[in-house]
């Protein structure tokens, strides 16, 4: 990986930490059957009934 | 010539009382005039693109049409792998991208009839809302000299305002099709995700990349998403929907429908302007019999931050390589956003992809039992200052990335179709920006807003000063 400045490292580890936390908090009570790719499924039982 | 629309010229050049080449030649004259201060154009293909316009010429002179854009000039972002031009995606590497097959969605355009005029400017790599970029030149607002065109389709919404070019594609990841729209007061289309394929364009992050239609007018953008969307074998995200006459939905008079203005996020800290211009067109809308409401939406911010997980992570992967062998080659805050996906978990990306399937359903099943459209700002703000924007340090610069896109960013996580439309003008005279969002897969509802409202209020009869 390339070097970065240590300032700049903690800034991205600090944005990484809130991003990962704030994640994990609204994922905490994920039901187990939900997966990513059930984003299409979503997507397609959303459209308009013709 | 160039300010006829693109189903104007379209319908000249069909009519025979315009050439191919006369109205190819009139872009490249506009081109040849404006783009040393625009900086629209990384390849510019002028004798492909006459060499085609004669084609076309020969064919109707034969007495047919290839289709409904024979002859009319479009141009597209510098990340379609269009054969026989380099594409940079916005690097300084003019061969950075290159695909076994061409871009389905160009390659649509083409067989409809379209001279493609060349490859358009770009962030690069697509990371980035502002237009800026450090190897082509940074794109500039044809409204106002030395504020931004919006990005990262930077190019593609400029040369459409300046009328160097009657359409444009452009990608959106988190609001590079729509806030350069919004910047430039053209019309710009995120369709549903998996509508238009994606194959044969460079990915930043697969979850989130949209193809779409940039253009003056609401019947031009619809024009050419009726020919971009639908099913490609090419790309494994593609639906197999019918994708329905687009056209035929913008002529059908939008009373009755129900639109909501968001309550929360949406109107947050925007320019007092912003905000006014979204009530006027809130008034236009019931005007035309459109039902106008006020709905709190399930949290945007999450989505974003949802978004954000996975476009880092994603945007990382797929452009490891660079960040890793030629980091030198790279602006220091695109390589600062890429670098962030390295420090991402598996776990949390995942929970990311787990949670989006999660907070889509949710948010279609609330908000689209109330409303069949959402009516919000693009853009927080009128076009700002390049250099206001980036005469910070680079961490700050990324906070400000964050900001200006936090409008759009929400509907790439949640994959609805958004169309961006010009929404007035600021007091000095940058344009302001609207997006109505709709169901998955209900492009037609959102166009059929928007055209009603573009024909309400007039808007792109007003050209950019010269």
């Amino acid at each position: 990986m390339s070097e970065i400045e240590p300032s700049s490292r903690r800034q991205v580890q600090g944005d990484v930490a809130a991003l990962a936390g704030t994640i994990e908090r609204t994922a905490g009570d994920l039901a187990l059957p939900e997966e990513p790719s059930n984003f299409a499924v979503v997507l397609e039982a959303g459209a308009p009934r013709d | 010539m160039t300010d006829l629309t693109l189903t104007e010229v379209a319908a000249a050049i069909a009519a025979r009382r315009v050439s191919a080449e006369e109205v190819t030649r009139a872009c490249l004259d506009r081109i040849a005039k404006l783009d040393g201060r625009l900086h629209t154009f990384i390849t510019l293909d002028t004798d492909g693109a006459l060499a085609r316009a004669r084609e076309c010429d020969r064919v109707l002179a034969g007495g047919r049409a290839l289709g409904p854009l024979h002859g009319v000039p479009l141009a597209y972002k510098d990340l379609c792998h269009v054969p026989g031009l380099p594409t940079s995606c916005g690097t300084r590497t003019p061969e950075y991208f290159t695909s076994a097959i061409e871009c389905t969605a160009t390659a649509r355009l083409t067989a409809a009839g379209a001279v493609t005029l060349g490859k358009l400017n770009m962030t690069e790599l697509a990371l980035g809302p502002f237009g800026d970029n450090p190897h082509h030149g940074d794109v500039d607002n044809p409204w106002k000299a030395g504020h931004i065109s919006g990005g990262s389709s930077s190019g593609s919404g400029s040369a459409v305002a300046a009328r160097l070019a009657y359409g444009a594609l452009g990608s959106d990841t988190g609001g590079s099709i729509r806030l350069p729209a919004a910047c430039c007061g053209i019309v710009g289309i995120k369709p549903t995700y998996g509508r238009v394929s994606r194959a044969g364009a460079m990915a930043l992050s697969w979850s989130l990349d949209h193809l779409g239609p940039m253009a003056r007018t609401v019947r031009d953008a619809a024009l050419m998403l009726q020919i971009v969307a639908g099913h490609d074998p090419h790309d494994g995200t593609s639906s197999h929907r019918p994708v329905g006459d687009l056209m035929a939905a913008l002529d059908r008079a939008p009373a009755g429908l129900r639109v909501a203005v968001p309550e929360n996020y949406y109107l947050d800290g925007v320019a007092p302007e912003v905000r006014t211009a979204v009530e006027a067109a809130a008034s236009v809308l019931t005007a035309l019999g459109v039902r106008v409401t006020t709905l709190r939406l399930p949290d945007p911010a999450i989505l974003s931050d949802v978004a954000n997980i996975l476009a880092r992570s994603e945007s990382s992967s797929i452009h490891a390589r660079v960040v890793h062998d030629r980091p030198h080659e790279l602006g220091a805050a695109v390589r600062s956003r890429l670098e962030i996906g390295f420090h991402i978990s598996a776990h949390d990306y995942l929970q990311a992809g787990r949670l989006r399937a999660r907070l889509a359903r949710e948010f279609i099943a609330e908000v689209f039992a109330e409303t069949d459209a959402l009516l919000a700002p693009a853009i927080p703000e009128p076009a700002p200052s390049l250099a206001a924007l980036t005469d910070a340090p680079v961490d700050e610069i990324v906070r400000r990335m964050g900001r200006f896109s936090r409008l759009t960013r929400p509907f790439n996580a949640l994959g609805l179709p958004a169309v961006a439309l010009p929404g007035g003008f600021s007091a000095d005279g940058r344009p302001l920006g609207l997006q109505i969002v709709a169901r998955p897969f209900d492009e037609a509802t959102a166009l059929r807003l928007a055209h009603a409202y573009e024909q309400a209020t007039a808007l792109p009869t007003r050209r950019p000063p010269e």
